[in-house]
């Protein structure tokens, strides 16, 4: 049951407090194909803690550990997977964010 | 996977994608196609589009099986971006993922469920059978404490009754019944669309209770290579691995899957000189082919080989060395099986008629013996199905299906060296009309006649309907009949580790009425989404195969029922994420199942009269760590007696009821970016049934009876087991 300890103690070094920081990406996702292969991408790389991935308003919201990454690495691993990455306020992520959610961009809809 | 985006001056591009659970899922396939013209277009593997805008047309109509189709009115020329909504609502989504054609598709207003990867992974561990863990609506239990075969109970009913599928053709029956769920690796499976009730009439006349099809991972998926190593700490160790190769393209697709399983530990926990697991050893090769043009057409084959070894029965037996040489009881029993797979389907560019073309031919030898009891049989099965789908006018408000299919199973049986042969063939005919007026409502009726070579010709009704008057309540009802041949051997093989005396005819005509209804209620509480599912069924069974063990000392008689047999159940599921990224699932599930045994209505034995079911899924954030635990309640029931069978009766000084039981389980589950591993219990409270085998001090001698089984033979089980997986660019 060596798996069991190694599973937990990886675990609780995790859950080890550490200082924090979030930055903020627009981006050009246009299917929730690119938003999952972002989300892939980006979970796995060194220091994230928290990501939130959204293509309709075109987001990426990252939170990591200060000094394990940086802005500028993110930049990088976005651009690498094949999309672009440019840092935004936090105030203007929200606007996005909200801006999404009033406004579907399915326009006009109508049934017959 | 880059999703293009270009945007000519004259063409309208965008992306289409469908909600799925409340996910959004990439649609490939979608039609888009501009309203009241022969004008259009399909999306691509990564759901985009590009059509060209046609002069005086703005309205642009998306349509795709399984989904709401949606019009859209087009101003101007930047790109749109459309998500499809279900035309089932959460949970019933009997879309087949990933598959690009239509032709394997239902439009279901059956009452149904998915399980997905996810699902699939909180019970990591080995086949179909360790899937359902998770899952209110299906049992799984063993037949017998000795050959490892296990059975699954669909509304309190058996698995014979609940139509089991593989790519939405019929699979793993006959001689395969009793080991079915075990022939299918865990790590293959894509998802399970579980449907309750009376079944399409598309899918032949034999579901009773509902359908489980199992879809494999596709050729053509994303999934480049895939390996798994498992290992318990009983000593089952396990290899599965898959590879798809795209030869060219992505239109000429095959994909090569590989299982392996050995278990050789001799494990005698209660010490009653019988092995809890026979010693199985299992290979598995599977081969699948996809062609799809892109333009309608789409090809798929493949072709499986099985090998399964298991040696069961005392201690000290040996692989291969038969009861009558060394005096102990052993079950040895050798499965063999081949299996080819052909599908077509075409969908016509007007996208308002396709016809599917499905096909299986399956030889499966089997050698077994139980004790000094010998059963060898080999099954040759052949079916062939033609299904035409037509809409009958432009917004598919009235859809018909209709086609003919012929079905062959021939067995060629010998028992205790008797040898006896059958056959079955029977050609047979369908339609099913499907009428959806609006998106609320979906009625659907289905007839099929067949004319079975033995029993005679009969017509197969059934009907489904579905209203929802809000998109949070969804209201089912279906009825149906359905009709099957009871293999009698084949089927109750587990039976022969007895020392009765079997009394049975060799195949038995059943046939039974289903009658369901079903509601989903969804609310918003706390900004997620709290599901409630309740639902009743009935089975009444007309004509049924019944096993007393209840009325002689010396036999067990498997005859036709002689009097009433029915089936009731009703379920309640609730499903609430309690905290961000915590799901719990509390179902409840009370079961009504009686028969006419030996003149009397009894209570159906080994049969638990309720089932409790308690889940914690937690993810973390970036879905690194998953956590499982379930908790299982068992509910007690009746075992057999005999009335007048006084000292020499085999159940004489045991119970006539066996007690309620519970059985947790636990998983933890790490991701990384290629990998993941897992490490969990089942059975953690330990709980085994006792004296799982009758007479086990004198296997050969008239109290002996290794089928009196109502609970867990193995205990606490802990396993662990690693993924690697690698996906296209």
């Amino acid at each position: 049951m060596g798996l069991i300890a190694f599973l937990s103690m990886g675990f609780q070094g995790s859950a080890k407090k550490k200082s924090t920081q979030t930055v903020f990406f627009k981006s050009n996702m246009h299917c929730a194909d690119c938003e999952n292969k972002l989300f892939e991408t980006l979970r796995f790389e060194k220091g994230v803690k928290d990501l939130t991935v959204d293509h309709v308003s075109n987001t990426v919201k990252v939170e990591f550990v200060t000094g394990k990454s940086s802005s500028g690495k993110l930049v990088q691993t976005i651009e690498k997977a094949g999309y672009e990455a440019v840092e935004i306020t936090p105030e203007d992520y929200s606007k996005r964010v909200e801006a999404a959610k009033s406004k579907p961009k399915v326009k006009g809809t109508h049934s017959h | 996977m880059i999703c293009p985006l270009i945007s000519f001056s004259q063409e309208i591009s965008g992306v289409v994608s469908g909600l799925d659970n409340g996910k959004i899922l990439t649609l490939p396939g979608v039609n888009i196609y501009w309203e009241n013209s022969e004008k259009g277009t399909v999306s691509d593997e990564n759901g985009s589009f590009t059509i060209r805008q046609e002069k005086g047309r703005h309205v642009l109509v998306f349509s795709f099986v399984g989904y709401e189709t949606q019009h859209l009115h087009i101003t101007d020329q930047n790109p749109v971006k459309v998500v499809l909504k279900p035309n089932l609502e959460i949970g019933e989504v009997t879309v087949v993922e990933k598959d690009r054609g239509t032709y394997f598709s239902t439009i279901d207003p059956i009452q149904s469920e998915r399980i997905g990867g996810a699902e699939l992974h909180k019970a990591a561990c080995c086949n179909l059978a360790e899937s359902f863990e998770t899952n209110p609506s299906i049992d799984v239990s063993y037949n017998d404490a000795v050959s490892g075969a296990k059975q699954i109970r669909l509304l309190g009913l058996d698995g014979i009754y609940s139509q089991l599928q593989t790519e939405n053709i019929s699979n793993f029956r006959g001689l395969a019944t009793g080991f079915g769920l075990t022939f299918i690796p865990g790590p293959w499976m894509e998802s399970i669309q579980v449907s309750k009730g009376a079944a399409s009439v598309v899918n032949g006349y034999e579901s009773v209770t509902g359908q489980i099809n199992v879809s494999f991972k596709k050729p053509d998926s994303g999934e480049r290579l895939h390996l798994n190593a498992f290992t318990s700490s009983e000593g089952k160790v396990e290899f599965n691995g898959n590879q798809n190769f795209r030869l060219y393209k992505d239109m000429v697709t095959t994909g090569i899957f590989v299982h392996a399983e050995d278990f050789s530990s001799r494990i005698d926990h209660n010490h009653d000189g019988f092995l809890d697991h026979p010693l199985t050893r299992q290979v598995h090769l599977f081969n699948s082919w996809k062609y799809n043009n892109h333009k309608g057409l789409m090809l798929h084959g493949s072709f499986r080989y099985l090998a399964d070894h298991r040696a069961g029965g005392q201690t000290g037996i040996q692989r291969g060395t038969p009861s009558a040489e060394d005096g102990l009881y052993r079950i040895g029993i050798r499965n063999n099986l081949g299996e080819a797979v052909f599908k077509g389907g075409y969908v016509w560019p007007s996208n308002h008629t396709a016809l599917a073309v499905l096909s299986s031919f399956v030889r499966h030898d089997l050698g077994s013996s139980y004790g000094l009891t010998r059963y060898d049989a080999l099954e040759n099965r052949a079916y062939v199905g033609l299904v035409l789908t037509q809409d009958l006018d432009p917004e598919a408000k009235h859809v018909i299906n209709t086609g003919v299919s012929f079905f062959y199973d021939g067995f060629d049986e010998e028992f205790n060296r008797t040898g006896k042969n059958r056959h079955e063939s029977v050609p047979g005919i369908f339609a099913e009309y499907t009428f959806k007026p609006f998106d609320k409502l979906t009625a659907m009726a289905g007839l099929r006649w067949d004319d079975h070579n033995l029993f005679g010709s009969f017509v197969t009704p059934r009907a489904h309907f579905r209203y929802q008057p809000d998109p949070r309540l969804t209201f089912r009802a279906s009825a149906g009949k359905g009709y099957r041949t009871a293999n009698v051997l084949a089927e109750n093989s587990h039976l022969f580790s007895n020392s009765r005396n079997l009394v049975f005819d060799e195949a038995v005509w059943e046939e039974a009425w289903n009658y369901g209804i079903s509601l989903i209620q969804q609310y918003k509480v706390a900004e997620r989404n709290l599901s409630i599912t309740a639902e009743f069924y009935r089975t009444d069974f007309e004509k049924q195969l019944v096993v007393d063990r209840e009325t002689s000392n010396t036999s067990v008689f498997l005859k036709p029922l002689e009097g009433a047999s029915f089936a009731n159940s009703f379920q309640v599921d609730i499903r609430y994420p309690v905290i961000r990224n915590l799901d719990v699932t509390v179902a409840w599930r009370q079961n009504e199942v009686k028969q006419t045994i030996g003149g009397k209505l009894l209570e159906k034995p080994y049969t638990s009269r309720y089932k409790g079911l308690f889940t914690l899924n937690y993810t973390t954030n970036l879905k690194k760590w998953m956590f499982d635990y379930t908790l299982q309640f068992n509910g007690g029931g009746r075992l057999p007696t005999i009335e007048n069978g006084g000292s020499s009766s085999v159940y004489a000084g045991l119970p006539d009821e066996f007690p309620s039981y519970t059985i947790m389980n636990a998983q933890i589950t790490r991701y990384f970016r290629h990998w993941s591993v897992y490490a969990g219990g089942e059975n953690l409270t330990n709980f085994k049934q006792d004296h799982p085998v009758l007479g086990a001090d004198d296997p050969f001698g008239p109290g002996f009876d290794a089928t009196h089984i109502w609970g867990p033979v193995m205990g606490i089980k802990l396993y662990a087991g690693i993924r690697y997986t690698l996906n296209f660019k």
